[in-house]
């Protein structure tokens, strides 16, 4: 499999805090790489190096062998495509309003819609099994049905890597299993940030661990998912198993006992750990 | 054309409505009037000749520039109202909020206490030249905090000080020009010539073609900036772009009619309704339905009382305070 994505040496800091402490990787085509780290690890700031969304950050990312910083906005948006659950829409966006956003990176000023684009959303609607939704509200549609709306927006947007931020956030066990089932069986790149690690481990092929900007590792699950490193990491005893059923392996985490508490509360809490985000923010 | 597009589909009956609807407004409200005018004599003065000079008068001098301009200031008004629910993703928002008003506000009173009584015609232009400043300054202020979410918060801000800065001039000023001024405030189609009509229409057309052209664009952003951004949107200056356009049309409307609020907060609520959210069929909507609705609320201006015209800022803010209420009201009964 080809290399898609190289990451290299990338660093990224807010006021001289790093949240990004040289991280190197590569992405190759048809990859789930699932990103994992506890809170302020830097999970989404990499995402957002990655879609070119922060300005200042050091090291190089190149796509296809040229740099991420070369291409145009709407040309990064053929290739990428972000599904991010937001605060909910004021207005009453449609299904299909919705979808249709993602004809922008092909559309020049003033272009109007074609009965291909037409078909096209009602295809990727097809896709993620909401056809028939396509005049509902998007905010009167469930937390699953709302990922799945906006997974169906990224084929429109025919990206070539697909980025989830959080995806199975809020959503209840069948809907967690439901769209990650819908991404793998996508057939393209995705790259993921994801906190539940046992739904990693079933649907990624591989994992970065992040812990505090740095990348901890960069391996299979069975390689990343180890009861010392986890233990390090998220500050948990953890327990792990390989289990028969499914093929992959679990993992436990037990409270900690009060001394580990302790250090944990005593590890003096540095801003370089906390995610620098200056694009949220509530409408005024 | 994109416009076309827009006005096919499920819309097509709610736009053939209302495209019949402005003509019938336009038609209609003419004959409205201390003068008795019936809608055949406008037939007999556009095609052929008026039947009396005094007809000749009333239709071309006086009623068609007054009905024209209220038409072009409704549509920009509804317009820039929402551009900038959708842009700033806000349902309150409201072009007067950016402080427009106020800086409008204190520019006539500044020229109202340098200039000479012969030299009023220079009140439009101060006018204009206030409101440029006050957006002036809240772009700067919002630019200066990084964060153009707060926007909105920035123009209430300015506008009470803007405010407060004119009361003090018209307070110490002559009583005369204060009248002047809050007379102004109040908003009235009654001296507007031809003139202002082709300057309104104008910046309206700049505005929608603009927004035309990247309704794409101002649709991502319903969804987030973060999600336009994604798209390739380039978020802050979309923003930046669409906000200068809203203060210039407004600006341009404040300098020759007054203060008439309400009408941009007010008209794109009403329009969502009807055909949906996105910018294409929002915008066409609202500067159709936002254009009759002034119309209208100029007859009622001109016609309600028999020996006075009311100022037609008073009865859009009239309308507009109920109208609120019962939004509020519908809400609490939904949900």
């Amino acid at each position: 499999m080809s290399t898609l994505l190289r990451v290299e040496s990338v660093s990224w800091s807010v006021e001289q805090h790093a949240i990004l402490n040289n991280i190197s990787f590569d992405v190759k085509r048809g990859d789930i790489i699932g990103i994992i780290g506890p809170n302020g690890a830097g999970k989404t700031s990499l995402l957002k190096c990655l879609l070119n969304q922060y300005k200042n950050w050091q090291g190089s990312i190149k796509l296809k062998h040229k740099n991420l910083t070369q291409y145009k906005p709407h040309e990064l948006a053929q290739i990428f495509a972000l599904v991010v659950q937001n605060s909910p829409p004021i207005f009453d966006l449609t299904v299909y309003d919705v979808v249709r956003m993602g004809l922008l990176p092909y559309k020049a000023l003033f272009a109007r819609d074609t009965d291909i684009d037409k078909k096209e959303i009602m295809l990727a609607l097809e896709k993620v099994g909401l056809a028939s939704s396509q005049t509902q509200f998007f905010n009167t549609l469930s937390g699953g049905e709302q990922q799945r709306v906006l997974i169906a927006k990224a084929l429109v947007q025919k990206a070539k890597i697909l980025v989830l931020d959080e995806p199975t956030n809020h959503l209840d066990i069948f809907y967690q299993h439901q769209i990650l089932q819908l991404v793998k069986a996508l057939n393209i790149t995705v790259i993921m940030t994801i906190h539940d690690l046992n739904l990693a481990a079933q649907y990624c092929n591989r994992l970065l661990l992040l812990n505090k900007g740095r990348l901890v590792s960069n391996s299979s699950v069975d390689e990343v998912l180890t009861p010392q490193v986890l233990t390090e990491v998220f500050g948990l005893p953890c327990y792990r198993e390989d289990a028969q059923h499914c093929g992959v392996p679990r993992v436990y985490f037990y409270p900690a006992t009060d001394d580990q508490a302790n250090d944990k509360a005593n590890t003096p809490f540095t801003s370089s750990t906390a995610v620098y985000d200056n694009n949220k923010g509530q409408t005024a | 054309m994109s416009v076309i597009h827009a006005l096919k589909g499920k819309n097509t009956w709610v736009f053939s409505g209302l495209i019949i609807l402005t003509f019938f407004s336009l038609v209609m409200s003419i004959t409205f009037g201390a003068a008795t005018i019936t809608p055949l004599d406008i037939f007999q003065c556009v095609i052929n000749e008026c039947a009396t000079p005094m007809h000749d008068m009333v239709i071309w001098q006086i009623r068609i520039p007054r009905v024209l301009v209220g038409l072009a200031a409704g549509m920009g008004l509804a317009c820039a109202g929402a551009i900038l629910q959708n842009v700033t993703r806000n349902p309150l928002a409201d072009p007067y909020l950016f402080g427009i008003i106020s800086g409008a506000g204190l520019g006539a009173t500044i020229a109202t206490l340098v200039l000479s009584e012969d030299q009023m015609l220079a009140l439009p232009l101060a006018a204009f030249l206030g409101a440029l400043f006050s957006v002036i300054i809240v772009f700067g202020i919002a630019t200066l905090l990084r964060n153009m979410n707060h926007l909105l918060l920035t123009g209430v801000a300015v506008s009470f000080m803007l405010g407060s800065i004119s009361h003090f001039i018209l307070y110490l000023g002559d009583p005369f020009a204060t009248n002047r001024v809050i007379f102004w405030l109040m908003g009235s189609l009654t001296r507007v010539e031809m003139f202002h009509f082709y300057l309104i229409s104008a910046m309206v057309l700049i505005t929608l073609i603009t927004i035309f052209a990247l309704h794409r664009q101002i649709d991502a952003l319903l969804l987030g900036d973060e999600s336009a951004a994604s798209l390739g949107v380039n978020v802050d200056k979309l923003r930046i772009i669409l906000l200068a356009l809203c203060a210039a049309v407004t600006a341009t409307i404040v300098a020759y009619c007054g203060g008439i609020g309400f009408v941009g907060l007010m008209i794109p609520h009403i329009v969502r309704q009807l055909v949906g959210v996105t910018t294409m069929p929002l915008i066409l909507g609202s500067a159709l339905v936002g254009g009759c609705f002034l119309v209208w609320v100029d007859v009622l201006a001109r016609s309600a009382l028999s020996n006075v015209e009311i100022p037609i800022g008073i009865i859009t803010s009239a309308i507009g305070s109920i109208f609120f209420l019962a939004i509020m009201y519908r809400t609490r009964k939904t949900g």
